[in-house]
């Protein structure tokens, strides 16, 4: 736990040192307020010794002094509540501030990241890391600026109890600092206990997706039973753990209350002492009352703020893993050519694995003439997909290069190979967006290229019949398209880009067979005559190529027209026969 | 959402988890007791400064002590009583809630939603994990702080009310204003937050996008336009949120001034009550510390309210799955089935979801014991559904699916469950080894039994290409495994489980040759001597059948040998070309 308030200070210290000046103008509002407490409380108990008791047992009468006292009263309320504002304005700016900074700096970092680290991590974590912990990493921005004041006013009552009687200074600071000592000590001892918790609700929340997942399964095989037995367990787990965090926490919470209240009777008692030896009056005795009674509430902050401090902390340690992630992509200088023909493309020597795992492609040599529609083939996890993928420069090769008219794909300059080459990918992503912004992508295209682009696509038809035409705003929120519409929409993205290069991973496999062959000839008798790669499965859109590659097992086996691998190749007859039932 | 059904739903989740209601009356009563600590101070600076401090000569520093012994042993009492209070709530609040919880989630197994409604899924999970941590808040925290609050509350007025009623009643109207102020305050908050959270969930939506689209802007060369896209959204969520916050920061800090004018109020009007010997200095000052035992439960209160809010919400979404009745009831009245292997029969069978077109349209039909039986038909054609209803998966909308000449529906599930087994299309694999995998099929299963069943399907080795045999995990989903060994599992889980109707929904996902040779292999020996039916999607499947039964629209347009169909020349004969065509 030192440790962890060591680093924790350490990261809400860089986070003040991000914006410091919205903290200090949060810390001036803070200390406006807290000094606020501390002059009502000096008020109060001059009103006791000056008014309320000269004239309630004295009998004087209240006269021209009540006037001032009153609106005295009102003008610290009214001084309190603008040191509020200050304050809170002053820290929410901070805390939202670093919060957007915080996703800002989390997602412009991973744009940076390699393809090799994206793939080592699972997307809704990122997604988790980006929405929950950047808010979880500067919440306790929000209590600092008033903990901070909390603390100076401490120090401040402290000295100006102390400053009305020695005594009563000594019981202000037992009872400060056993409070204090509580709190922080109470962090200290539940945070494991809390952090298993947290573990728990997610151990609770992936049995019960997962066994949500298999639901027809679980029925089918009736296996309920277990299935409510095994959530039990975790369900139970979590209840026990619960307990036990509320146990220790509300018995130290019950307390750090009581001793406040102990601490202002023996206030009271002390004073009744020191009154009648004759060091103090009953007034100053009210402000040591009222100040400190004022203080019980405020001064819970500074242990709330440890707690944030950990639970910040905690949330940092998940963001640096990604913003310190050095695993960068590299370019090169070299700018693309701007040629508006098919590319040339060629691989030599390919080796490649995913990060940890066998090679999945080892020793490709391949050469794809200008221009030319090349069909990849082979069965299920034989290298397909990973291979096109590679021609995009999505992944590096481990061992041997790949070109585009004999230029290396690693020495183009950022954004050089994406201006060349688009791939489809198998499942069409589309962002809640237009239609024409889905294709666009935000870059700047004429309304006369997007419609070509569609009508390539044999996208034109369906996207004119939806409720405003390119401009309906598809994806996850808006207007259900079917896989093949999907499909449609995303391949004219890559077509408006006029690629020489154009691959498509199985990217028309929801499309119907005839549309497939309009888009495949349309593409072939167009301006741009690109490059096309295309992983298939279907013996129509095969028959379309000019020639197949046929791969197996990471390699590649044959080459040739469809025709002649039929002959030639056993294997390549049995894929096809199977998946043609597809 | 009034307050109205908080209570009521509450009342509801008390009977489904007695263990929240149990002895809630005492934990209230002690946390009544408890709050009482607070007027300690304000009672015994009064009594001391009445009696001691002003109007006498000299102080008695003996009764001073008194007093504040008597006060200690009353907040200790208080505390303890307090204490007892908190660790009840502490012990009773999670366990009723992990009954709510494991309750709603074995209902949830018992409705059919759950595996035909898969878009519902994710809500599904919310309703036994954050819906029920919504009620957590609200019960171990804003619950128990409201009532205590009101307690404090009354406490405090009646005290006051018995000090002095004028002046009393000045600082009551007072803190209802105060109140009503914070009440009108929040609703303004809430309508500034709803603008806020429409820029929050614009921006959520572009940063997850971002993410998840991440190869894709890549592969387009889109980065910067999605970046600039990114910060603007995040930019504009700024705005919004600290446009609420600031708004907020004024209108709490006004019923600051608020309460600072109680205070000006209290020792205006208490001097002046005081000057005409209606008040002692002691009541004066006890009503100044009482004061600001007012405001701070009044804040409580209506932050609590907005807490009760959204754990009514949270707990109505979880009652609303409890109380969903269960649509595939198990029988009341179970009849037993017949040994051996079973019979089929449809009996003018319709189905349909509630918001569309029959599906299975008026079948008849009748499967001998023993019989194997291929269906085909398009995609769309009622086939799965078909094989749902046999092993009831699902139940007709009208007619009835007999099996071994019982219906289905008057058959117990743990007899259905035992003699029929259904191995889907994607057969689903749970995060642990593949062995308890297969157990899934008869959790009675000996490592024997489930060793012989990876003989007799010649499965033995694959199981030894493995990394670790049948200890070999199978991941979240069976992912370490492809598409065709998690086949291979499930269709080891039906053998296991020995069954007398097998009803398989065969893969669709193109695996690799050899694989395939295996899966076709193993299907044929599960099938032997049983009833079967297959879904078949490839039509070697069906030459290899009793009988075939062609599925069009929901309707079987033709029944018979692979041969005869052929020879009939109808639908199946033209799609059997078509097959041919591609395969051979």
């Amino acid at each position: 736990m030192g440790t962890v308030l060591r680093q924790g200070s350490a990261h809400v210290g860089r986070l003040i040192r991000g914006h410091p000046i919205a903290f200090t103008i949060a810390v001036f509002g803070s200390t406006m307020f807290v000094s606020a407490i501390a002059i009502a409380a000096v008020v109060i108990g001059n009103i006791t010794d000056d008014v309320i008791i000269p004239v309630l047992d004295g009998g004087e009468p209240y006269a021209d002094r009540l006037r001032p006292a009153v609106l005295l009263i009102a003008a610290i309320a009214l001084y309190k509540a603008v040191g509020i504002i200050i304050r809170r304005v002053g820290a929410s700016w901070l805390q939202i501030r670093s919060q957007m900074d915080f996703v800002s700096r989390l997602i412009h970092h991973q744009y940076k990241l390699s393809m090799p680290w994206h793939h080592g991590e699972d997307t809704g974590d990122l997604l988790a890391i980006t929405d929950n912990d950047a808010g979880q990493a500067t919440f306790v921005l929000g209590p600092l600026p008033y903990a901070t004041g909390v603390s100076l006013l401490l120090v401040g009552a402290l000295v100006l109890v102390t400053s009305i009687d020695v005594w009563l200074g000594l019981v202000a600071l037992v009872s400060f600092g056993l409070v204090v000592t509580t709190d922080v000590g109470s962090a200290w001892f539940i945070f494991g206990g809390f952090e298993k918790l947290q573990r728990m609700v997610g151990d609770v929340s992936a049995v019960a997706h997962e066994s949500f997942d298999g639901a027809l399964t679980v029925k089918a095989i009736g296996a309920e039973d277990l299935e409510v037995e095994r959530f039990s367990k975790v369900s139970n787990a979590l209840r026990d753990q619960r307990t036990w965090v509320s146990v220790r926490a509300e018995s130290f919470r019950t307390v750090s209350e009581i001793i406040p209240t102990l601490g202002l009777v023996a206030v009271i008692v002390v004073g009744g002492y020191r009154i009648q030896a004759g060091a103090i009056t009953p007034g100053e005795v009210v402000t040591a009352l009222y100040l400190m009674s004022l203080l019980s509430f405020p001064i819970r902050l500074i242990g709330f703020v440890t707690w944030e401090t950990t639970f910040a902390l905690a949330s940092w340690r998940r963001i640096a893993r990604i913003v310190e992630a050095d695993d960068l992509i590299h370019h090169g200088e070299m700018d693309p050519s701007g040629q508006a023909t098919g590319t040339e493309v060629s691989g030599e020597n390919v080796t490649f694995s995913y990060p940890g795992r066998d090679p999945v492609l080892s020793d490709l040599g391949f050469h794809i003439e200008p221009g030319e529609t090349v069909a990849v083939v082979g069965p299920t996890a034989s290298g397909k997909s990973t291979m096109v993928s590679l021609l995009a420069r999505l992944w590096d090769p481990d061992r041997g290069t790949i070109q585009l008219d004999g230029r290396d794909l690693r020495d183009f300059a950022a954004r050089g190979v994406s201006s060349e080459v688009t791939i489809v990918p198998q499942e069409s992503f589309l962002f809640n967006l237009s239609v024409r912004e889905n294709i666009t992508l935000g870059q700047h295209f004429s309304e006369d290229e997007i419609r070509a682009a569609a009508d390539l696509a044999q996208a034109t038809p369906f996207i004119l019949e939806l409720p405003h035409g390119f401009d309906t705003v598809v994806g996850e929120q808006g207007a259900t398209l079917s896989g093949g519409q999907a499909q449609r929409i995303a391949l004219a993205r890559s077509i408006v880009r006029k690629p020489r290069l154009l691959i498509l991973d199985d990217a028309t496999s929801a499309i119907d067979p005839s549309v497939e062959t309009a888009i495949l000839t349309g593409l072939r008798n167009a301006e741009l005559p690109s490059t096309v790669v295309m992983v298939a499965y279907r013996q129509a859109s095969i028959t379309l190529a000019d020639r197949v590659i046929l791969v197996d097992d990471g390699r590649i086996i044959a080459t040739g027209t469809h025709a002649h691998l039929l002959a030639t190749q056993p294997v390549y007859s049995d894929i096809l026969t199977a998946y043609a039932d597809v | 959402m009034s307050d109205s059904t908080v209570v009521q739903a509450l009342r509801r989740a008390f009977q489904v988890a007695p263990t929240l209601r149990r002895g809630l009356v005492v934990t209230l009563l002690l946390a009544g007791v408890g709050t009482a600590m607070s007027l300690v101070v304000p009672i015994t600076l009064q009594r001391i400064v009445d009696t001691q401090l002003v109007g006498v000569d000299a102080i008695d520093t003996g009764a001073v002590l008194r007093s504040g012994l008597v006060a200690v042993g009353a907040v200790i009492l208080a505390a303890s009583a307090r204490w007892t209070s908190l660790m009840r709530i502490a012990r009773f609040v999670p366990a009723g809630l992990a009954e709510l919880r494991n309750e709603a989630f074995s209902h949830l197994h018992r409705l059919s939603a759950l595996h035909t409604e898969t878009n519902r899924r994710g809500a599904m999970v919310a309703r036994v994990t954050s819906d029920v941590a919504a009620l957590e808040h609200f019960m171990e925290w804003a619950g128990i702080g409201m009532l205590i609050g009101i307690t404090q509350l009354i406490l405090a007025m009646t005290t006051m009310l018995f000090y002095n009623v004028r002046l009393a009643l000045i600082v009551i109207a007072g803190v209802a204003v105060y109140g009503t102020l914070l009440l009108w305050f929040q609703k303004l908050l809430k309508r500034a937050h709803g603008a806020h959270r429409n820029t929050i969930s614009d921006s959520m939506s572009a940063v997850s996008e971002s993410i998840t689209g991440l190869p894709i802007i890549r592969a387009h060369g889109a980065e910067a336009e999605t970046l600039s896209r990114v910060d603007q959204a995040l930019s504009r969520q700024f705005v919004a949120g600290f446009r609420t916050a600031r708004f907020g920061a004024f209108l709490f800090s006004s019923a600051e001034i608020f309460a600072g004018l109680i205070t000006a109020a209290v020792i205006g009007f208490g001097v002046i009550f005081g000057a005409r010997g209606q008040l002692t200095t002691g009541t004066l000052l006890a009503f100044l510390f009482l004061v600001n035992l007012l405001t701070e439960p009044v804040q409580m209160i209506v932050e609590a309210s907005d807490s009760a809010q959204a754990a009514g919400a949270g707990l109505r979404k979880v009652l609303t799955v409890i109380d969903e009745p269960v649509d595939l009831p198990d029988s009341a009245e179970p009849q037993p089935l017949p040994t051996g292997s079973l019979a089929v029969a449809a009996v003018d069978t319709t189905f349909q979801y509630p918001t569309g077109p029959p599906i299975i349209r008026n079948l008849h039909l009748s499967i001998a014991p023993g019989e194997r039986i291929a269906v085909v038909g398009q995609t769309g054609s009622g086939k799965t559904t078909f094989a749902k209803l046999v092993a009831r998966l699902i139940d007709p909308t009208a007619g009835a699916i007999h099996v071994g000449g019982v219906d289905v529906r008057n058959v117990s599930f743990s007899e259905l469950r035992s003699r029929v087994s259904y191995v889907p299309q994607q057969g689903f694999l749970f995060n642990t080894s593949i062995i308890e995998n297969i157990r899934y099929g008869r959790a009675a299963a000996t490592d024997e039994e489930v060793e012989d069943a990876i003989t007799d399907l010649k499965l033995g080795d694959w199981v030894e290409g493995l990394p670790d045999g049948l200890s070999t995990m199978a991941g979240v989903r069976g992912q370490n495994l492809s598409a065709g060994e998690r086949q291979l599992v499930a269709l080891t889980r039906a053998w296991v489980a020995n069954p007398d109707l097998l009803i398989l929904d065969e893969a669709t996902s193109a695996v690799d040759p050899a694989l395939e040779l295996r899966l076709r292999d193993a299907i044929e020996r599960l099938a032997q001597g049983r009833t079967s039916i297959t879904v078949a999607h490839r039509l070697s499947t069906a030459e290899a059948a009793d009988r075939v039964l062609v599925f069009e629209s929901g309707e079987i347009v033709e029944d018979g040998t692979h041969i005869e169909l052929i020879e009939l020349g109808g639908v199946y004969a033209s799609l059997h070309a078509d097959w041919a065509m591609a395969t051979r």
